[in-house]
């Protein structure tokens, strides 16, 4: 029975893709993977460019999987045993240094290098937007394709009611959050509770003066004076006035889905979440929503980037024609046409410059400047974490600062545990030094 | 005497009806969520059904199918769904042999080492497959079935649970029967075929609704063992749902592709509730 | 060729039984046993820093690591390791209790009995992930229900998934919610068997209903109780699920469980070393269980034939 079956499975296995393979000798296929996590008929639109993709570039066949969660999809390419499953992925550009211990990504530098203006094509891009897609050494391992950052939403009815200005600090982010907030109505919500409080907080340790990461991936800065201060303000939001607090929001932080959920309902006067939230905001909100830059520090705003790159995966068993064909579909999804379109179809910050100058993404941001604002918003951004054993050193920042938000940790406290957290990442990181 | 009877049964029957109201109000509610506008969350006041000022219909309260469209759009559900099925039968049918074969070796054969193979695979009873995550994974991948259907179903195949109970079953057939198709010229599989298994049905409806049931809800493993949506089932589709949360959860869509994916067992559940309260109490009682 | 049939025949019959156990036994040891010994083989090895490093024995480290309450692993384990205790304990502790008053309940001539055992049992058919996404929309921060039900009381708004002393409840309940028909049925069962002509005798001495109950009753369930322990508390080391989407075992580990941080942990082909060591840990309490389980119910039940 099992030998049957085992054997029913080897001639399944290597009948079918001979017998592919024979129907259609000359055609390169690539899989390619989207985790993009953003509603509906998002799958349909990237469906769309592949097709469009297919259709220009007779001889390859691009097939695309919708596979739902990043780190999922993440964790099937470098566990244990694994060949890359997978030809071209959207993945979070944070798991740069994961890809390339695992010795599973070709670095997009060796296409770059083999067109005719590399230089042109690299400068298309916002600088930020590049700065997860180099190692320390400069080269560039991934292409920007569906990139956020941490941008302030507002209810924009309510501060012209009231004749309060934007906030550009946090400072002035309290001030307006406390005047702002009413039985039914929170001030503020920052989304640091449950999951992954890490993003957030990236954005106000960058504000405060020292972001958690820069360009060595074996150096991390978790327990530096500024990622103290960005803690205590996240907490202190959160926090009572009687306890010492400012009181502008739930304690422990508002939940990432449901952040903006309560905002359109008009229960929060504003909120900080991704510039990807931004259609779905703009498309259902009864009131005119505002995008600002996010006021993280006592200084002026910060704001950390985000979202997904596009890699090229190979163990080495690809020929050249694979690999160029792989870059070419990378080339096409990263091109300003369909960034242009992807910008406004998403609500993601599209990379490249001259897409802002194309439809429909141009005459978008004339009817909603507010996309122009997260582009803009690109000058104040640092990098988003990335680092050795970016997994596990994640999963330490994540659950020490859920520790200190969700009040399990006593701000008193929140020195040592950082401290504490700072010497885990050492102990993580010393071997790669 | 009886008035007080009465009295109790009274009591009772409050008590029925209060904690049949407590346990069936997450899905009244989750039904109610799922005819919601989304643009009328709940709100205090306004929890039961979307009521707000609807200017273009002029209505107080309205419902709407629109959240089941929207889920509907965010998943190949029917490919899921097939999937979900296949798997189902896939591992029912293959259950079926193996246990069948091995459940009548160990009811009706003497043989060297018995009890020490019947320990062995009771094994599979005191470790659950599904601890054995990272192994298995592993285990798929050298097969060469990781993300495919085939790795959803293959550690599955053999059922300890199932051996025990058709053996309990099978000892129960006189073995009269059995010798009387063997004088006629039966070999083995027919005598299972026409003897013992016709004479087991009702054991097998009981395997089979435990089977179903365990299979159609996993998530834990098929999230691991399969990347590529055609061959998801529905379990994990519900889970992508649940990610799409990332720019605004929209928890009228989220209520209405919960209930498309849970409808069909509690619909069966309901067409053939005796059957199946049977069926999960015999999962226990050997 | 016909000469040879009947030692053919022979053989065959001797060779028969183990044909015919050799699929399960064969599939038991593939996706059970072998399983089990890599998992205790590879927990004590540590995977290299790149894909092409060898993994490096480090014989016992591994556990050591866990156990070590500074390391980045072992700091988080201990927490996990007594919530899970906890969850199953409570999961237990109040889930067979009304799991029996359901059974006596629904054990009476009564009207409606269809849509009552519909209401406690249906939870039993949904998926895990399907029931917790529905609790996920009753506790909700400020959109779910029960905090929306709890303003319109007047009552303050609880963060059943966010605040640390209250997220294993949650999760707890959730596990409750769908666990206790599926313990109700084994009551029910247990009910039936008990013959009525014992109560009518007890009735003639002037019991009343409670009397009954306690002093009938439960003792005569006894073994269906012992047995609904162990299998519920083995069973709420492997339900979880629901965490996927209530809370993914936040904040800071509070509400997070053994099993889960397993399938956390799979992700980084770094720990696979100690991710092989938990599930050592985890299936060696398991086993503990079961096996006690086996040695009350299952001992002679093999040699009545």
């Amino acid at each position: 029975m099992m030998r049957r079956t085992l054997l029913m499975l080897v001639v399944l296995v290597c009948v079918l893709p001979v017998a592919i393979g024979i129907s259609a000798q000359d055609d390169i296929t690539l899989d390619f993977y989207f985790p993009t996590a953003v509603d509906g008929p998002i799958v349909s639109t990237i469906e769309g460019y592949v097709a469009q993709f297919n259709e220009a570039n007779p001889g390859i066949t691009v097939v695309p999987s919708y596979t739902g969660s990043y780190t999922q999809t993440r964790d099937t390419i470098v566990a244990e045993g694994m060949e890359p499953i997978v030809d071209v992925a959207v993945m979070l550009s944070t798991d740069l240094y994961s890809f390339i211990q695992e010795e599973t990504i070709v670095p997009a530098q060796s296409f770059i290098d083999t067109m005719d203006d590399p230089a042109a094509f690299v400068d298309d891009f916002f600088p930020a937007m590049l700065l997860n897609s180099r190692d320390a050494d400069g080269t560039i391992w991934s292409i920007p394709f569906q990139r956020s950052s941490v941008a302030l939403y507002y209810n924009a009815d309510l501060f012209e009611a009231e004749g309060i200005a934007v906030p550009t600090n946090t400072e002035e982010l309290i001030a307006a959050a406390q005047a702002l907030q009413t039985e039914d109505r929170a001030g503020l919500l920052i989304p640091v509770a449950g999951g992954f409080p890490t993003w957030m907080y990236q954005a106000f340790a960058a504000g405060f003066g020292q972001p958690l990461t820069a360009e060595d991936p074996s150096v991390v800065n978790f327990n530096s004076e500024a990622s103290l201060d960005a803690v205590t303000f996240l907490t202190l939001v959160g926090t009572s006035a009687e306890d010492g607090g400012y009181g502008v929001g739930p304690a422990g932080g508002s939940a990432w889905g449901e952040t903006p959920t309560a905002f359109l309902a008009g229960q929060a006067a504003m909120i900080y979440h991704t510039s990807g939230s931004l259609s779905n905001l703009l498309n259902n909100a009864d009131f005119t929503v505002g995008v600002a830059f996010a006021p993280s520090g006592p200084e002026g705003p910060a704001t950390v980037l985000g979202g997904g790159n596009m890699y090229i995966f190979d163990d080495g068993s690809k020929t050249q024609e694979e690999l160029d064909a792989a870059w070419a579909f990378v080339e096409f999804m990263s091109s300003p046409e369909i960034q242009s379109d992807w910008g406004v179809a998403s609500g993601y910050v599209a990379a490249r410059q001259s897409a802002w100058d194309m439809e429909p993404l141009a005459s978008r941001v004339e009817e909603f400047p507010q996309y122009g604002v997260t582009r803009d918003q690109l000058d104040v951004a640092v990098m988003e974490f990335s680092s050795y054993d970016s997994i596990n050193i994640d999963g330490i920042v994540n659950s020490t600062l859920s520790g200190i938000l969700s009040g399990e940790v006593p701000l008193e406290e929140a020195q040592a545990t950082l401290d504490t957290a700072q010497a885990q990442i050492d102990g993580l990181l010393d071997a790669y030094r | 005497m009886t008035s007080e009877r009465n009295r109790w049964s009274i009591v009772a029957d409050v008590l029925t009806g209060l904690l049949a109201l407590i346990w069936l109000l997450p899905l009244i509610f989750t039904i109610l969520m799922s005819l919601r506008p989304s643009n009328v969350p709940i709100t205090v006041g306004n929890i039961f059904i979307g009521c707000g000022p609807f200017e273009e219909l002029d209505v107080l309260c309205r419902f709407t199918l629109d959240n089941y469209y929207e889920a509907w759009l965010v998943a190949p559900w029917l490919q899921h769904l097939l999937t979900s099925v296949l798997v189902v039968i896939g591992v029912l049918g293959v259950q079926m042999i193996t246990m069948t074969l091995a459940g009548y070796a160990f009811a009706k054969l003497r043989f060297r080492g018995r009890g020490l193979l019947l320990g062995f695979i009771l094994l599979q009873l005191m470790i659950p497959t599904g601890v054995l995550l990272v192994q298995n994974l592993t285990l798929v991948r050298e097969l060469g079935v990781f993300d495919t259907r085939w790795a959803l179903m293959m550690p599955y195949w053999g059922t300890a649970f199932g051996v025990l109970l058709i053996r309990q079953t099978f000892r129960g057939v006189p073995t009269d029967l059995e010798e009387a198709a063997r004088i006629d010229g039966a070999n083995t599989l027919q005598i299972l075929a026409r003897v013992y298994v016709p004479l087991s049905l009702p054991t097998y409806v009981a395997f089979a609704l435990v089977s179903i049931s365990a299979r159609w809800n996993e998530f834990l493993w098929p999230f691991i063992a399969t990347r590529t949506a055609e061959v998801r089932p529905l379990t994990v589709a519900l889970n992508q749902l649940y990610q799409t949360t990332e720019v605004g959860a929209q928890y009228g869509e989220l209520m209405a592709g919960t209930l498309l994916v849970i409808a069909p067992l509690v619909v069966l559940f309901l067409l053939f509730q005796r059957r199946f309260i049977e069926s999960f109490a015999s999962s226990g009682i050997k | 060729m016909s000469e040879h049939l009947p030692e053919k025949t022979r053989n065959w019959s001797v060779l028969t039984p183990y044909l015919l156990v050799a699929p399960t036994v064969i599939l038991v040891f593939l996706f059970t046993v072998y399983p089990s010994f890599q998992t205790i083989y590879q927990s004590l090895f540590q995977p290299g820093l790149s894909r092409s490093d060898p993994p490096i024995f480090v014989g016992l480290q591994n556990y050591v690591d866990l156990f070590d309450s500074t390391h980045f692993l072992g700091s988080r384990l201990m927490l996990i390791f007594r919530n899970t205790l906890v969850f199953a304990g409570a999961t237990v502790a109040i889930s067979l209790p009304i799991a029996l008053v359901m059974a006596l309940l629904v054990n009476r001539r009564v009207r409606g009995l269809a849509l009552w055992r519909f209401s406690f049992f249906y939870p039993t058919v949904l998926p895990l992930i399907g029931a917790a996404s529905i609790w996920a929309f009753l506790y909700a921060d400020t959109v779910g229900l029960i905090n929306t039900v709890l303003r319109s009381l007047g009552l303050p708004s609880v963060n059943w998934t966010g605040d640390p002393n209250v997220v294993l409840l949650s999760v707890t309940v959730v596990n409750i919610w769908k666990q206790t028909g599926f313990y109700m049925i084994f009551y029910l069962a247990g009910l039936q068997s008990i013959p009525r002509d014992i109560y009518e005798a007890a009735a003639l001495d002037g019991a009343g209903y409670f009397q009954q109950l306690f002093r009938l009753t439960l003792p005569l369930l006894r073994r269906t109780t012992l047995f609904l322990l162990i299998v519920s508390f083995t069973y709420a080391f492997q339900t979880v699920e629901h965490l996927q989407v209530l809370n993914q075992g936040n904040p800071a580990d509070r509400g997070n469980l053994l099993l889960y941080f397993v399938f956390q942990l799979i992700g980084s082909r770094r720990n696979l070393g100690y991710v092989n060591a938990i599930t050592v840990i985890l299936v060696g309490l398991l086993l503990i269980f079961t096996i006690s389980n086996f040695l009350i119910f299952e001992r002679g039940g093999d040699d009545d034939q």
